[in-house]
């Protein structure tokens, strides 16, 4: 290659090429080998031989020194050992860290074959590679290709080259111990005068295709830095596009043509208990009224709805609303909802309405102290319109509040409000209560205090 | 006293397979350098033989089916195999490891028997390096369509996922397979290219056409056959021999590891490596002499092949076969020594379950076929032993299928046993990928060395001073003056 540098782009005309060296033939390998002793014993070291296979003894002949190659590939395969630990310990060990079975981090028994693999993937192209550069391959200008007969040193011909470049290297004497040693043919090397430079069509060409392949990555990182109201440009389409059907679509797998199918008769959606039960509610939905019923239904847990039924503000609170009320209690009235009616009331209710039910509690009392006017007075649950509210009304006051009550429906399950409702109506009939209502035994041990007035408050 | 024909040649008849001694000559025919160069070079010189085109025609045909079926794949989904639950394996694993262990022959014959000092090795390493890589190709198209969407199927290399940024699981055999595998895969390319070079070279100064001395040019790098490049040469080859070696024992280590490292009764045993090994060079030597015998006569290379290497071959396939045969004999064993019932179970579901048929085409093709080697008449009758190849193929191929097969189809839980049955597109998926290999083949033979010239001179230049030396003692046993016997 570097005979043929200097074969300038200017010079078009044509001189005699170069000499670079000698090169004789031989017919077999034990000339070449006799041969080649003789030029290193003359001291030739810018020697060469070129052979169809490797001649066994010809490093020793030509005086070629042992290659650097396996400790080239000794550094490559510790360097994929290290490559391949690190890479498993700092992937598996430190960045995303794999609990398996609870076995430790990082560098594992399991770690084993890939280090192997990479340790010996390295070394390999490593041969390869740092054999083409020590040989300095590849390389496909070479004056020993100028001479025809060098096609047979592929094939059963062996040559010996001895280059200018050598020190003690003279074209005579050089001729002449090469033909000391009887080759079948003996010629001179010329350099490669062939233009060096690439065709300017192969050129172009080559700078064309190239370009045209950078199309496709510059597209695709133009896309990468724009934004694009489009939707996306699928590809592959992985799962974003499934067979299924969606409500109100029509289909040909059912008869009715719907995708939607209808609730099988007797199906109770969430919620809907609460909706239509008397328990829940304190009245029945079913019976609102016949236009409205169905539609009440739906809508009665509401508050805004139910703030529509309300009378105006000021009037005697929810007697006007003219709801069917539940008049019988839907709890047993027995001494456990008795109870836990007392526990509950006195716990949530007490503190405004009074132990006894005469809106006197103890925060009922202070804020009178204190004379807001912002307070409303709690209603005496002995109040006349109270006694006369059926049980379902109370029950919905619990849960709905009223006026400046809250609601009470998140704290008291709907059992525990029908028992309050039940030791409201005890603590009712407790204050206007009539001797006749006391068990005859136990009438004698009253006093007068004690005993209940005859007439009603 | 033994009685020698005068006309006696030792390098002109084929008489390999009577002497298989150390002096018998790897090539026949009295050949010289030339005459070599010009018998290997012949193959892809000469226009191809109408066998080549019917059967590149067959197999190219063959190869676009395949093609258009994995590209069907893709398109429709892994639903169109026989794939089911319990049986999520199944063929593309079974045809994965079939792949792979024919491909182990060739770097075996190249690396191992090179570091063994096997001359023989010099005449078939090419072609069984090309059929390696052939072999590697078809197997690694399995995986890569396995995965079910194969346009993601980068992710089995240590690449941080799009959206987890989430790296592979290093402690996974299936992991290690893709690292294994891939190795193997571009060490055996480039051992088979690097040997190449010099061949490669051949052909350039050979060729006839200005654009084919212009592309086998490009193809060996310049190479001129200097001493001072084949000295660096030669320890880049034997530095790859030696590293190649203990890849190719490794790989089907790993590929065993896939099964042997999970829990499953019939797969978990320590066994694996070494039997999957022993499998992968007998069904790989196997494919060798399947693919050779033809190639040799088409060819005409019986000189360069001769039955000597046919013979080794055969030898090598009688004992890696008994080696099998023993693995499965000490997996019954194991089983039952174990006392283990879910293992012994598996064992005798194995080969008295559903997939009895299964196990016993297995045994008779790899255990008992191969034993016909222990006859020279078998080792050396190009028939006979073609036949016997294809056996252990078949046989081979049974053996993964029912390792895989019978061991998921009936594990642990009765409940959740199942039958699998492929489909139409599993067997003909199976049949196409030999269609691709069988194409990649055809073309090798057509374009580039079958057989490594330069090597095949290097074990003649050896081989000429045993030659003379045996010429010698034959004309001594006789009386006669050695030159008249020798050297015409």
């Amino acid at each position: 290659m570097s005979h043929n540098d200097h074969n300038s782009k200017a010079t078009k005309e044509p001189r005699p090429p170069k000499a670079c060296g000698w090169m004789a033939e031989f017919e077999n390998e034990h000339d070449l080998l006799h041969a080649a002793e003789k030029v290193r014993d003359a001291g030739y070291t810018k020697t060469d031989a070129f052979t169809p296979f490797p001649v066994h003894g010809i490093d020793h002949a030509l005086g070629i020194k042992p290659t650097i190659l396996p400790f080239i590939v000794l550094c490559a395969g510790l360097t994929g050992l290290c490559t391949a630990l690190l890479m498993q310990w700092w992937m598996n060990g430190v960045d995303y860290k794999y609990i398996i079975s609870g076995k430790p981090f990082g560098i594992t028994p399991a770690s084993i074959p890939v280090s192997f693999e990479l340790t010996i993937l390295f070394s390999a192209f490593t041969s390869v590679l740092g054999m083409l550069a020590l040989n300095g391959l590849p390389k496909f200008s070479n004056p020993v290709f100028t001479n025809p007969k060098f096609d047979r040193a592929t094939d059963d011909r062996f040559f010996l080259y001895v280059d200018s470049t050598d020190k003690y290297y003279n074209r005579e004497s050089v001729r002449e111990l090469l033909s000391s040693v009887h080759p079948s043919s003996l010629d001179e090397v010329l350099e490669d005068a062939s233009p060096s430079e690439l065709p300017r069509g192969i050129l172009l060409g080559s700078l064309l295709l190239v370009l045209a392949g950078l199309i496709p990555a510059a597209i695709v990182l133009n896309m990468r830095a724009s934004f694009s109201d489009l939707p996306r440009w699928h590809v592959f389409f992985d799962m974003d596009f499934q067979p299924k059907k969606k409500p109100q679509q029509t289909t040909t797998i059912f008869k009715d043509g719907r995708s939607m199918r209808p609730q099988v008769p007797g199906t109770v959606s969430r919620g809907q208990l609460t909706n239509e039960d008397p328990f829940y509610l304190g009245y029945d939905p079913m019976k609102v009224s016949s236009v409205d019923g169905p539609r009440q239904i739906y809508v009665s847990a509401t508050d805004t709805v139910l703030e529509t039924l309300q009378p105006p503000a000021g009037g005697d609170g929810g007697t006007a609303l003219n709801l069917p009320w539940l008049e019988k209690l839907p709890v047993e009235a027995n001494e456990a909802n008795i109870k836990l009616g007392k526990t509950k009331y006195e716990t949530y209710c007490s503190a405004c309405h009074g132990y006894a039910g005469f809106g006197d509690g103890l925060v009922a009392k202070r804020a009178a102290s204190l004379a807001q006017d912002t307070w409303t007075t709690p209603t005496s649950l002995h109040a006349d319109r109270v006694q006369k509210q059926p049980v379902g009304q109370i029950f919905h006051t619990i849960s709905k509040g009223q006026g400046k009550m809250a609601s009470y429906a998140s704290s008291l399950t709907p059992q525990e409000r029908w028992s309050i409702v039940l030791y409201v109506r005890a603590l009712q009939r407790s204050r206007n209560a009539k001797i006749e209502d006391v068990p005859v035994e136990q009438r004698s041990g009253l006093t007068d205090a004690q005993a209940p007035k005859t007439d009603g408050q | 006293m033994a009685s020698v024909p005068s006309s006696y040649n030792p390098r002109e008849i084929d008489n390999t397979g009577d002497i298989p001694g150390r002096r018998a000559p790897l090539i026949t025919g009295n050949q010289t350098y030339s005459s070599v160069t010009e018998m290997v070079c012949r193959v892809a010189e000469d226009p191809q033989p109408s066998i080549w085109w019917i059967l590149f025609g067959m197999s190219s045909l063959t190869a676009v089916m395949f093609l258009s079926l994995i590209g069907f794949l893709i398109y429709k989904g892994v639903g169109i195999w026989g794939n089911m639950s319990p049986v999520f394996w199944a063929w593309p694993i079974v045809n994965f490891v079939f792949w792979v262990g024919i491909g182990h022959a060739g770097t075996l014959i190249s690396a191992i028997l090179f570091l063994f000092r096997q001359n023989w090795r010099t005449s078939i390493n090419r072609a069984a390096e090309a059929m390696t890589i052939f072999a590697v190709i078809c197997a690694a198209i399995y995986p890569g369509i396995h995965v079910g969407r194969a346009w993601l199927a980068f992710w089995l290399l240590p690449y941080p996922s799009l959206n987890l940024w989430m790296w592979p699981q290093f402690r996974s055999p299936l992991l290690w397979d893709v690292f294994a595998v891939g190795t193997y895969a571009s060490t055996s390319l480039v051992f088979w290219y690097m040997g190449m070079i010099p061949d490669l070279a051949t052909y350039r100064d050979r060729a006839k056409s200005p654009l084919k001395r212009f592309i086998y040019g490009l193809l060996c790098l310049g190479w001129t056959g200097s001493s001072r490049h084949w000295l660096v040469y030669e320890k880049a080859y034997t530095l790859l021999a030696a590293l190649a070696a203990p890849l190719v024992l490794s790989v089907h280590t790993v590929v065993s590891f896939d099964f042997a490292v999970s829990q499953l009764p019939g797969w978990h045993t320590t066994i694996f490596p070494p039997y999957f090994v022993a499998g992968a060079i007998f069904s790989g030597f196997a494919m060798v002499v399947t693919l050779l015998v033809p190639m040799r006569k088409i060819y005409k290379l019986e000189n360069l092949i001769t039955l000597r290497h046919l013979d080794n071959m055969n030898k090598i396939i009688l004992a890696t076969g008994s080696l099998v045969g023993l693995a499965y004999g000490t997996e019954f064993f194991m089983a039952w020594y174990s006392q283990n019932q879910y293992e012994s179970f598996t064992f005798i579901n194995r080969a008295f379950g559903p997939y009895w048929w299964a196990y016993w085409i297995m045994v008779t093709c790899n255990v008992i076929s191969p034993q016909l080697f222990w006859f020279k008449w078998f080792r050396t009758n190009l028939v006979a032993m073609w036949v016997v190849s294809i056996f252990v193929n078949i046989g081979m191929w049974f053996e993964r299928f029912v390792i895989t097969v019978t061991s998921l189809s009936r594990d642990f839980l009765p409940s959740s046993w199942g039958y699998y049955s492929p489909t139409l597109y599993d067997g003909l998926m199976f049949f196409g990928s030999f269609g691709v290999f069988l194409t990649l083949f055809l073309l090798f033979c057509r374009y580039l060395p079958t057989i490594a010239i330069s090597e095949v001179k290097g074990v003649m230049s050896a081989q000429e001073h045993a030659d003379h030396a045996q010429a010698a003692v034959l004309a001594e046993l006789q009386g006669k003056d050695p030159h008249t016997t020798h050297g015409h």
